[in-house]
């Protein structure tokens, strides 16, 4: 898949604020940020500094309290609830801390029910989700369910699994936290050759320190604003 | 297609396990109970349903058929004069007293027909001849019966009320539901055993002759018959049937205990289904944010309960199934219709899909952030 390098995600002058009155919390404050095509982006930050909320703005997860977020140039803002499954289907993969596994379902099958969302199904879904996994390294894995594989396969099903779709824009909360520094990197350099070799967007969310040298630029925010 | 819904509810094995369970209670006890009072509630016309009458005559302000009281027969030859009557019958029946061979009684009910014309027979005979009433003191009992009044074979012999009577054929079927055994016999056999003085009858049967209608010509006995009821089979059927539905508060016991199953069940499944969901919430929070919409989340969650009611329903027709069978060596009957079996299974699905909807509820209000929290 290659993306001209334009921007791809783009956020105007956002602001997110949870609840109201004197409880009101501003967790992104005018937070103007333009993501392209082709890159690994880390956003780092001490916790509560905002870094998962962005996250959720950029995934049509949350709706800016102000402000605009765009998704190749389509203000994704702008529509209405029931259009953004659609637009987390065709658009984005996401990758979790906590992996996010179905218990129940096999390495392939936690795969395959995400092509199922995304409108692939029988053979052709089983097919593409043996392709993912085998290109992360778990060909032989495939029927284990995720209580049978180490913190790095599940992180590697996850991967394959926001893979799912071929989504043009993967966003990645803390995707090395649960793992040691080797499995880490090589989570990280999966990510970094989705976005060199594939032209995907790929945003990370981290503060692990020991990944930020395969990065192609690093945000810091703090108190929910981006610091340059 | 991968199902989440199957894949979930059998992976976790006991809680599973404890859903089933709660529909298999709740779909035995609705089956169970269902069954007894529709045979209860059959047996309480039992023999109003299988005579060939279209109208009844009874006592004036009778309540129900097994309290018949006696009226003068005289009123037989009235019937028979009314336009419209193809035929009238005398119809007997009164309580009596059999003597087992341990020396106890049995309230026994006395049925007198006339064994000429057949009318009020019983319909379902096992063994013998039943124009053999005719002869003296000889009666049919039901086989159902058969170890109550004490095993007696054809040709054996006891008393009612102090009389010998001799047994000449067995029945199937007849069974009512005060549970006092029905003894067929002449109506000649049936008065000269009961205390009822001669010149009474109990009932009268009237077919309604071709061409006229049976309101119109039980409307004509009504107005001509002074001192007694006029009914139709079927308003007979009803009468005694509410009676003993309504008026005793026992259909009200049966049903009350299938709603309870049915409460009891929905609680159950309902909470299995919710802990499961809350317990799976952040695999429905990766869902959404995967790009499944709410109705996504709804199907997995409806998907679910169909399964539970499937399968709980399937275990529930193999327990009552056993149930019955030692219900019926008991010698209690339940009585099952087809349709009846299609609607408890809508019952439990409807039971099951509602058990969904808290759970639906919230899968609806799912916090985006959950996915997030490790």
């Amino acid at each position: 898949m290659t993306v001209a390098a334009e921007s791809v995600v783009r956020l105007e002058n956002v602001s997110k604020t949870y609840g109201s009155g004197e409880s009101a919390v501003e967790a992104v404050r005018g937070v103007s940020l333009e993501v392209e095509a082709g890159k690994l982006v880390i956003l780092m930050g001490p916790s509560g500094s905002g870094k998962t909320t962005m996250l959720m703005l950029m995934g049509c997860l949350l709706r800016p309290t102000s402000g605009c977020v765009y998704l190749f140039d389509e203000e994704v803002t702008a529509l209405d609830e029931a259009r953004l499954p659609r637009v987390r289907r065709e658009r984005i993969g996401f990758i979790f801390q906590g992996f996010n596994l179905f218990p129940a379902l096999t390495a392939l099958e936690n795969v395959e029910a995400t092509l199922n969302l995304k409108g692939v199904r029988g053979e052709a879904a089983r097919e593409e989700a043996r392709s993912l996994l085998t290109r992360v390294g778990l060909e032989k894995r495939l029927r284990h369910l995720p209580e049978d594989l180490s913190g790095g396969e599940k992180q590697r099903v996850a991967v394959a699994r926001a893979l799912a779709g071929n989504p043009p824009i993967i966003l990645a909360d803390e995707p090395t936290g649960m793992l040691d520094s080797k499995t880490g990197w090589l989570i990280t350099e999966t990510l970094k050759e989705l976005a060199q070799n594939e032209g995907r967007t790929v945003f990370v969310v981290s503060h692990d320190t020991r990944i930020t040298g395969l990065a192609d630029r690093i945000l810091h925010i703090e108190d929910g604003q981006l610091r340059h | 297609m991968v199902s989440i819904a199957r894949k979930n509810l059998f992976h976790d094995k006991v809680r599973f396990a404890v859903a089933v369970a709660g529909i298999t209670f709740a779909v035995v006890l609705i089956t169970i109970q269902t069954g007894v009072y529709l045979a209860f509630l059959a047996n309480a016309s039992v023999l109003i349903d299988h005579t060939e009458a279209d109208l009844w005559v009874t006592a004036h302000g009778l309540e129900n058929f097994d309290f018949g009281r006696p009226f003068s027969e005289k009123k037989l030859y009235e019937v028979e004069e009314v336009p419209g009557v193809l035929w009238a019958e005398k119809y007997f029946l009164a309580f009596g007293y059999w003597k087992t061979p341990t020396g106890s009684q049995e309230t026994v009910q006395m049925v007198g027909f006339n064994p000429e014309t057949m009318v009020g027979a019983p319909w379902n005979i096992v063994r013998g001849n039943p124009q053999d009433v005719k002869y003296f003191n000889s009666i049919f009992y039901d086989e159902a019966e058969t170890n109550r009044l004490g095993n007696l074979p054809i040709g054996g012999e006891t008393e009612i009320n102090s009389h010998r009577v001799r047994v000449v054929g067995i029945t199937r079927g007849a069974r009512s539901f005060i549970q006092s055994p029905y003894i067929f016999t002449s109506f000649k056999n049936a008065l000269n055993l009961s205390f009822v003085s001669r010149g009474n009858t109990v009932y009268i049967l009237v077919k309604v002759a071709p061409g006229h209608s049976v309101a119109e010509v039980g409307q004509r006995l009504k107005e001509t018959l002074k001192d007694v009821d006029v009914y139709t089979s079927r308003e007979f059927s009803k009468k005694t049937r509410d009676y003993w539905m309504i008026n005793t508060g026992t259909g009200v016991a049966l049903l009350s205990v299938a709603l309870m199953g049915l409460v009891i069940g929905t609680v159950i499944v309902a909470n299995t289904i919710y802990t499961s969901t809350t317990e799976h919430l952040k695999e429905f929070g990766t869902l959404k944010a995967v790009g499944a919409s709410n109705r996504d989340l709804y199907k997995i969650i409806i998907e679910q309960a169909l399964i539970n009611s499937v399968i709980g329903y399937g275990m529930g027709m193999v327990v009552s199934y056993g149930v019955i069978q030692i219900m019926r060596k008991g010698n209690l009957q339940v009585l099952l219709p087809w349709p009846v079996l299609v609607g408890i299974y809508i019952l439990t699905v409807l039971m099951c899909l509602w058990s969904s909807t808290l759970s639906i509820y919230k899968v609806t209000k799912i916090d985006p952030a959950l996915v997030f929290k490790s």
